[in-house]
């Protein structure tokens, strides 16, 4: 790297002054420190020299003809301001307090009062060029800074932001208060098709505060696309920023993972203001209140930790935002706060556009405010997200003669399986293991997203109602949802036996295969014929709570069976490429 | 300088009260009132009875205060919180990290 004063090597200097006289011996003593100079006898021709010279220093009289020193010295600080500082001083006889404070005034960096020996004259200059070098150092350096911050920034939200699931139907407000943002908003889909979104602050802002936000996407990102659960995701990221970041510096984050097929919406507030359900009439349904410490300052979720279970309409909207909206202030010094806020989410979500009417609310209260912290919003649409999964997956259009392919007898060109006793059910989840086996023997295709959902709703149905014995009775309403759920994690912290049994087996087939997956649980079993009947029941009277995750299961299975007492299920899916 | 400090009894008790803001703007004074007590077994008393706002990094200079004081076997006290700096500490669920009495 250069240095400021490497970039010339001969320094100008302009003498301006309307004795001739002072002009030469001035210009003299400077040619002795090697500058080449320039003169000027008044203020307004010292005016024009600056600009077409630019010179290193300026030497100053100030009782002149046509333009005095002050006013051209107001003119040329006035010129160099964005440039580096052109030191200018003012030479004169008039040894006075007030000429004193008025060329410092006039934008003076010194003054030499006449008469001086040369040898002070040359000490002033020196001191006076060795604070215009520093001066052009900093310059530089902020310059070079200013840059790098820029581009980094804009590989920072290329990383973050433009991976982003959906970004036309998820709304987003991100303004950060410098030129980095604290803030971070993340959005993926799973491979069930549940749509997992993310909002975050990161403490302060700035880019001390934006270091943490490339790992948290990428692990958010890849535990969503492999399946893993909210709150695995939410666990690990805890557990990641935790190891990452110094003590002071963590995240307020809410988490949203919107189930369409389950009509539910699960939901976790660690730190952040409370997060919002409205319906489309504007009115709030729910309030998602912090129940956690940010992330990244316990090493692991406080025990009793979990999601909250909401149900949702389609029409729902979920609106999680940082507390940069609500504690923005105004010329009086008066905080946004929360009723401001709900009123304009309110008439955004009438109006159709959350984000922008919430923007423009804040930023008119504000008015010309400086902003003093990151402000964001991501607001959800809770439906129209089925019609991703479903509506690529069309068994109408395929062969018959594919479906009724007797490959099945032949045997697989794989077989995979995993058994999990007591405690490490409520520990493992093993559809994560089972879709990277089959992303790395067959490789990734969009088609696999089916194959896990149907891993997953199986899995699931064998643990709940097999081996825990949960009734999905009690999830015959939108109370009884959580509750389950709540029953749910309970028994799983206290299993202490019982097994699921998980085999995988693929069958190459022209164009395509056969996965056929085969659960075996350690409950009960069921009455198949009654539940089939209970189902008809169901479904005329609309109850739909429950069973949904069969229905999915069954549309996307070319078969469907269940074995030995419901203790077994088998299931064939076929894909073609 | 709105960050004060008191010791007592024997130097088991350390209070810290902020005047007004409680910001990153604090941070080296902050940490003054703390850094150089180390005996084992203090009780750090952080009174915030007068403090009219705190932002996330004021939250972030807590857990240091905390972290450095549970180093040295000792704890932290929020005391009496108001009501708005109270708002805060509840939403980053700090009742469940320290001690807060109102």
């Amino acid at each position: 790297m250069t240095t400021f004063s490497d970039k010339r090597n001969i320094k100008l200097a302009l003498v301006v002054d309307d004795s001739l006289m002072q002009c030469k011996v001035l210009s003299v003593l400077l040619k002795e420190e090697g500058y080449r100079v320039f003169t000027a006898n008044d203020g307004a021709r010292g005016v024009a020299m600056y600009i077409k010279y630019k010179p290193d220093l300026v030497l100053m009289d100030i009782n002149m003809p046509i333009m005095n020193g002050y006013e051209a010295a107001r003119k040329i600080k006035g010129l160099s301001q964005d440039n580096s500082l052109c030191p200018l001083i003012f030479i004169t006889s008039m040894d006075t307090d007030k000429a004193f404070i008025e060329s410092i005034d006039a934008g003076g960096d010194g003054i030499l009062v006449r008469p001086f020996s040369p040898n002070v004259f040359k000490a002033k200059i020196k001191s006076i060029q060795r604070i215009s070098d520093l001066y052009g150092q900093v310059k530089t350096l902020q310059q070079a800074q200013q840059k790098d911050a820029e581009l980094a920034e804009q590989l920072m939200s290329g990383v973050i932001e433009a991976r982003n699931f959906s970004r036309d139907r998820i709304g987003i407000i991100r303004q950060a208060a410098e030129l980095f943002s604290g803030d971070i908003q993340l959005t993926a889909l799973a491979p069930n098709g549940d749509v997992n979104v993310m909002l975050g602050d990161f403490t302060g802002h700035g880019l001390r505060s934006s270091i943490g936000a490339i790992p948290l996407a990428e692990t958010f990102r890849a535990m969503t696309k492999k399946g893993f659960s909210l709150f695995e995701i939410i666990t690990q990221v805890n557990h990641q920023l935790y190891d990452l970041l110094p003590a002071d510096l963590f995240l307020a984050a809410g988490f949203v993972s919107i189930s369409t097929h389950n009509a539910s919406m699960y939901g976790f507030n660690a730190g952040l203001p409370d997060g919002y359900l409205f319906s489309e009439l504007g009115d709030i349904k729910y309030r998602l209140s912090s129940s956690h410490p940010p992330l990244g300052v316990l090493p692991n979720l406080l025990p009793d930790s979990q999601l909250t279970v909401i149900s949702i309409a389609e029409t729902d909207r979920m609106i999680l935002i940082s507390d940069g909206i609500v504690e923005a202030r105004n010329e009086e010094g008066e905080m946004f706060e929360f009723p401001r806020f709900e009123q304009a989410a309110k008439e955004g979500v009438i109006e159709g556009d959350v984000s922008k009417r919430v923007q423009q609310t804040v930023n008119d209260f504000c008015k010309d405010m400086p902003q003093e912290d990151d402000i964001s919003l991501i607001d959800i649409p809770c439906g129209g997200w089925q019609q991703l999964l479903v509506g690529s997956h069309d068994f109408e259009n395929f062969p018959d003669k594919l479906l009724s392919d007797t490959s099945i007898k032949t045997p697989p060109a794989w077989h995979w399986q995993l058994s999990l006793t007591g405690k490490r059910l409520g520990l493992l989840n093993p559809i994560p293991m089972a879709m990277s086996q089959i992303n790395e023997i067959e490789g990734n295709a969009d088609h696999w997203q089916s194959l896990y959902t149907i891993l997953t709703e199986l899995f699931i149905n064998s643990l709940d109602h097999g081996v825990l014995g949960l009734s999905s009775e009690l999830k015959a309403s939108a109370e009884g949802f959580a509750e389950y759920f709540k029953e749910r994690e309970t028994r799983l912290r206290n299993l202490e036996e019982g097994f699921v049994e998980m085999q995988l087996s693929h069958h190459p087939v022209p164009n395509g295969g056969r996965v056929i997956i085969k659960i075996k649980d350690s409950g009960e079993g069921f009455d198949i014929t009654k539940y089939y009947k209970d189902r008809e029941i169901d479904s005329a009277q609309k109850l739909k709570f429950s069973g949904r995750g069969i229905d999915l299961v069954e549309q996307l299975c070319d078969n469907l069976d269940y074995q030995e007492n419901g203790t077994v299920v088998e299931a064939s899916y076929v894909w073609t490429s | 300088m709105s960050v004060k400090k008191q010791v007592t009894e024997n130097s088991k008790k350390i209070e810290i009260s902020i005047d007004g803001r409680f910001d990153f703007s604090l941070h080296q004074h902050f940490r003054d009132a703390y850094v150089n007590c180390k005996e084992n077994g203090q009780v750090f008393t952080l009174n915030l009875s007068t403090t009219s706002y705190m932002d996330s990094s004021a939250l972030g200079m807590i857990l240091l205060l905390k972290d450095h004081a549970e180093s040295h076997s000792g704890k932290v006290i929020i005391l009496r919180p108001s009501e708005s700096v109270n708002k805060i500490l509840e939403i980053a669920q700090f009742h469940r990290l320290l001690t807060i009495e109102q």
